[in-house]
């Protein structure tokens, strides 16, 4: 099992492995994306009460549940790179960080959107999940306003890795204290997705195909900027010159 | 040539002592985060509104998130002067657990940062117009609040430690950590004002303040490990 994990640490052997994954991962992320987008866009029957604005939450909930995995992810990363200074773990949170910020931001513009016509306002501080995704976004700026205003990679990493650490358990505590803070200030409650609405079980299956694509769009996209940081990193060694070479 | 042995309580207050001695020969340092934070309060009512009615719904808002960007203001000293001058390597370099330095370390800016403000809040409060029976609330909101600005703050400090020119990075990182603090700090005076009772509030800031202090100066003392090379 180590010899295993201590391999998955050399970005060499990353770099193969991925190679061979991508076009699996690729091929898989199509046809889900396909099935989701347009079943959820184009066949989806309108809500009893959304009417069609209740297709835009079809992407909506994938890609904000994806985006909660991000500091989780984060955390584990930085955790490895903490105790087993292993740098393919760097390579990936950097990278997270950057995705993390982009799902929150798609999550909170989705939002809006679907905001702007149920809620008929495009931004509510009375609902918590608004907030509390709002402040995420935040903490994963400062995440990457810290890398890249280090300028040694060591320190960097190091230091975005402790910092990944303490934000994932800022995250939560933001998460919970927000919504108390809202149950209390709430003066008009929020329209929310009833699981047991009488839409049938098509909505859900149709989120839960979207929710694979994003996840599967997630590992596609974080393991093609890795293998892009690889390169860019490792250019000096003797397999990436060989294998500019060799193309 | 016999080594003097130290203790690490020793150690403790030795650091203590030294970051006042060097806090009060260095009054700039405190002075002006201070008088920033009086000025910002002071700049509200000009900005929104004179009258009282309206003064009264954001007086501990305004306080509160002040005090946050005075913080900011002077966690900036923490290290920053140790760090040029060397002794914050003399620092990790002590065989005293660093935990318990970097806490004397956050005691001592709470001090002289965080203390004062506490105690200046009750005449900005009036001047507020925030009704009397608030007060204590306040007082004992941000007595809890500062210092776990101040642990958590010191850990962002401690990151960017080694950067030449850090600008508002600190502050872009710190202050979204900062929201818990500010939620409770406010919901406890306006739940006084709304004559509920603000216990419940207090004693979440209270578990905040236990954890922040028992966790906050490790992560503290290895951003410090990381940035000092």
């Amino acid at each position: 099992m180590w010899v295993w994990f201590s391999k998955l640490g050399s970005p060499k052997w990353f770099y193969e492995l991925s190679g061979k994954w991508l076009p699996w991962l690729i091929a898989a992320m199509v046809i889900f994306m396909t099935i989701g987008l347009v079943w959820g866009l184009v066949f989806l029957p309108p809500d009893y009460q959304q009417g069609f604005t209740s297709r835009i939450l079809i992407v909506h909930v994938a890609v904000a549940g994806t985006s909660l995995a991000f500091f989780p992810l984060m955390l584990v990363a930085g955790t490895i790179t903490l105790v087993w200074r292993m740098k393919l773990a760097d390579m990936v949170a950097k990278h997270a960080a950057i995705l993390g910020a982009w799902f929150s931001f798609i999550t909170l513009a989705t939002g809006s959107l679907w905001g702007s016509v149920m809620w008929g306002t495009w931004w509510e501080w009375t609902d918590s999940r608004l907030v509390s995704m709002l402040f995420q976004l935040f903490l994963l700026l400062g995440v990457i306003s810290l890398r890249s205003a280090l300028e040694d990679s060591e320190t960097a990493a190091k230091a975005c890795a402790l910092l990944s650490i303490v934000g994932c358990i800022n995250v939560v505590i933001i998460k919970y204290s927000v919504e108390w803070w809202n149950t209390l200030h709430q003066v008009a409650s929020p329209v929310s997705l009833d699981p047991s609405s009488p839409n049938g079980p098509q909505f859900w299956i149709a989120t839960l195909i979207m929710i694979v694509a994003v996840y599967l769009f997630l590992s596609v996209s974080l393991i093609l900027s890795t293998r892009n940081e690889i390169l860019e990193r490792e250019r000096r060694s003797q397999w990436v010159q060989d294998l500019v070479l060799k193309n | 040539m016999t080594e003097k042995q130290t203790t690490t309580s020793a150690a403790f207050l030795a650091t203590l002592k030294r970051d006042l001695l060097i806090a009060f020969k260095k009054k700039n340092d405190i002075v002006n985060p201070f008088m920033f934070f009086i000025i910002v309060v002071s700049l509200f009512p000009i900005g929104i509104s004179p009258e009282s009615d309206r003064l009264t719904e954001i007086a501990a808002g305004v306080i509160w998130i002040s005090v946050l960007l005075a913080s900011m203001l002077s966690m900036d000293n923490l290290y920053r002067s140790d760090f040029e001058d060397g002794s914050l390597e003399q620092l990790l370099l002590s065989p005293h657990p660093l935990f318990f330095l970097v806490l004397a370390k956050n005691i001592s800016h709470w001090l002289v940062s965080g203390l004062p403000v506490v105690l200046v809040s009750p005449i900005l409060a009036y001047m507020l117009a925030l009704p009397t029976e608030a007060y204590g609330t306040l007082v004992l909101s941000l007595l809890l609040g500062t210092p776990i600005m101040s642990l958590v703050g010191s850990i962002a400090v401690a990151l960017t430690v080694g950067l030449g020119s850090r600008g508002l990075i600190l502050a872009v990182i710190t202050l979204p950590m900062s929201v818990p603090v500010l939620i409770f700090g406010t919901l406890a005076v306006q739940s006084t004002l709304n004559s509920q009772s603000p216990v419940g509030y207090l004693s979440l800031m209270l578990v905040m303040l236990s954890v922040s202090v028992s966790l906050a100066p490790l992560a503290s003392a290895a951003a410090l490990k990381i940035s000092v090379n």
